[in-house]
């Protein structure tokens, strides 16, 4: 995995310094330090010190810490949020707010669901209190026709 | 206007009313951030900027400011109750914190390092007062290239501060310069990396980026490391024991260690990229090193507790210095300070306390309120926080990614960001994993814009010539500074390595 994510660094270096070099000129019309100046520095550098990295990484590759008995909470955390994303566009900010609280505090905490269901409903109302009416900011009001 | 009138401005400024109220929210909040493990004061602070938005500037800074500070007071409750720091500058507070809890002492614990925390954040504040305006009246004379020598001096004492990953922390700077370019380069008005986006022509948001990598990351780290899991069962009950205050006894042996403590800590807060952390864990060294009984370090030294929170907290003061007078963060809470200056059109630098005294005495003088109002809810309020750490992160994490996602997306009312917001949230936790820096990235993304003007400029100035950063006294100076902290890190690197080899190599005779 830390290779991967290395790699992925490395890739996405050098498609920036490729875009440095190839788009964005180094001087300006009027012959001062134009908008290529500065990103070809930070590119080279930062596909130098990858490399760099790469190269320790491979040589300590046997030795990479193995995962630990959580990473499967995590995984799933991580895609409960993003699934909530999706929700905020569909269902709107309120409801979007209680089911991602529902189904999360299902998974992480079974055991009390009174209290998941309590916590469910009345912390999304404060947060919908805090931001909508009190700051005005609005949250996102989702595809479907629904009242809220 | 000296010092005592500009003083007296600010404690106008910040005894109104509705900023006594946002001034007790934020030390309140900050005391909770600073309790939850793995969430400190630069998440916090990213996921909380937003609900400020629609408040007075000067309120609202002075609410951040006071969940900074205040998490430094808040971590140590469970690094004395439940051995477990609530963030990394509380780490040395558990070395005789525990001990000291495990021995029937909790009670005197709390109050001391509250005692402490109150006597460092109070010198570090006098200090700002005293060394602030000559901070700023010496920047006057800085230019381009000692800004920008400035700016790269914090960026290394950050990588040199992650020690032997150093490389990863250059990675990690370099990420958040890159990601700094996105947009429109001001001066030639291009577009830089947008491939036809609308959406990045203004660049991309430090908010969502600051909320993802903080907020998001350290969250997903710490289901990782199983946070989620574990009760609060450790929890020492420190109502059943006979005494709450500490005894004279306690308060001699700790008049000293919160002074040195709170001058070491101030000193190196000031210094951009060091910052409390190494502060607390330096005053520990410095008190074990002056006691005349080290051996009693780590076994329940009242000393042991009384110097690191003097310095973490004097740190955060001093931390202050730069930010205000110069306009340099020096690590990534006060990286998301500037953040919130520039986003009500405060440009904090040389210039910030002769063009708007009221805002900058206004914060000061809050900081002074701001320590005596956490000195009385740390002793008064104990058992609130209690409850608090007994909210087990399973049901306390879900409502974190609600008001992170919902943060983002009130900034701007974009999607977009709050998918920005995410994808930070997944490198931040991978940034974690693998040792790289989320700190360094953030305030490379903050500084980079900077670093990128001052260096166009100096260069400019000078016709293309580099010489300009030693032919001028201060940037050479700065110069001279950094390439003895490379040297000092060498030579550290090279000491531990030696030590290691002789450790390791068979003895003679054995």
């Amino acid at each position: 995995m830390r290779i991967a994510f290395s790699l992925a660094i490395l890739c996405v270096a050098a498609f920036y310094t490729s875009v440095a070099f190839g788009g964005l000129p180094f001087l300006s019309s009027a012959g001062r330090l134009g908008p290529g100046f500065f990103p070809r520095i930070i590119g080279l550098s930062l596909v130098a010190f990858t490399l760099y990295n790469l190269y320790f990484d491979l040589k300590r590759r046997n030795r990479e810490e193995p995962l630990t008995p959580f990473w499967s909470t995590t995984l799933v955390v991580a895609l409960l949020s993003a699934l909530f994303i999706v929700g905020l566009e569909l269902l709107g900010g309120l409801l979007a707010m209680m089911a991602f609280m529902l189904v999360s505090l299902f998974v992480l905490n079974r055991r009390q669901p009174v209290v998941n269901a309590l916590i469910s409903i009345f912390l999304p109302i404060g947060i919908y209190v805090v931001f909508s009416v009190w700051l005005r900011a609005g949250l996102p009001e989702g595809l479907l026709p629904l009242p809220i | 206007m000296d010092i005592f009138d500009n003083l007296l401005l600010g404690l106008a400024v910040a005894l109104q009313p509705i900023n006594i109220v946002y001034l007790l929210i934020g030390t309140m909040v900050g005391m909770f951030v600073g309790i939850i493990p793995g969430f400190g004061p630069s998440a916090g602070l990213a996921i909380l900027l937003p609900v400020t938005f629609g408040m007075e500037p000067t309120g609202a800074v002075m609410m951040l400011a006071a969940i900074y500070y205040g998490s430094m007071y808040g971590g140590t409750i469970t690094s004395i109750l439940l051995n477990t720091p609530g963030e990394s500058a509380t780490v040395a507070s558990t070395f005789d914190g525990y001990p000291l809890a495990q021995q029937g002492r909790a009670g005197p614990a709390l109050v001391m390092q509250a005692v402490a925390s109150f006597i460092g954040g109070t010198i570090g504040v006098i200090l700002i007062t005293l060394l602030a305006p000559l901070f700023a009246q010496v920047a006057r004379s800085f230019g381009p290239p000692e800004f920008f020598m400035l700016i790269m001096m914090g960026l290394l004492m950050l990588v040199v501060m992650i020690g032997e990953n150093w490389r990863l922390g250059v990675i990690s700077t370099l990420i958040g310069f890159a990601l700094g370019t996105v947009g429109v380069d001001l001066e030639t008005g291009s577009q830089r990396f947008t491939f036809g986006s609308a959406e990045l022509i203004e660049g991309i948001d430090f908010i969502p980026i600051a909320i993802g990598l903080f907020g998001l990351g350290e969250l997903y780290y710490s289901f990782y490391e199983g946070l989620h899991a574990k009760g609060s069962g450790g929890i020492i009950q420190y109502q059943k024991e006979k005494r709450f205050w500490p005894d004279l006894r306690d308060w001699i042996d700790t008049r000293f260690a919160m002074l040195r403590g709170s001058l070491l800590g101030f000193v190196i807060g000031v210094l951009p990229g060091a910052g409390a952390t190494i502060a607390s864990l330096m005053a520990y060294s410095v008190e074990k090193a002056a006691s005349k009984t080290p051996e009693r370090f780590g076994k329940g030294m009242m000393a042991g507790l009384a110097g690191p929170e003097a310095a973490n907290n004097a740190a955060s003061s001093g931390a202050m210095v730069p930010l205000l007078t110069l306009g340099i963060p020096g690590s990534g809470s006060t990286a998301v300070l500037l953040a919130a200056f520039l986003l009500w059109g405060l440009q904090p630098g040389p210039l910030l306390m002769a063009q708007n005294p009221e805002f900058a005495w206004g914060l000061i003088a809050s900081m002074y309120l701001g320590n005596v109002a956490l000195l009385a809810i740390n002793i008064f309020a104990i058992p609130l926080f209690v409850l608090m750490i007994r909210l087990p992160y399973r049901i306390l994490a879900p409502g974190v990614i609600l008001i992170c996602t919902i943060g983002t997306y009130a900034v701007h009312g974009s999607i977009i960001e709050v998918w920005l917001m995410f994808i930070a949230g997944l490198v931040g936790f991978l940034m974690k994993l693998y040792g790289f820096s989320p700190a360094a990235t953030v305030l490379a993304l903050v500084l980079g814009p900077m670093a990128e003007e001052t260096l166009r400029q100096t260069l400019t100035i000078s016709r293309g010539s580099a010489m300009i950063f030693i032919e001028r006294g201060v940037s050479l100076t700065i110069l001279l500074v950094m390439v003895a902290i490379v040297l000092a890190a060498a030579a550290l690197r090279l000491s531990r390595t030696r030590a290691r080899a002789a450790g390791s190599a068979p003895a003679v005779g054995s």
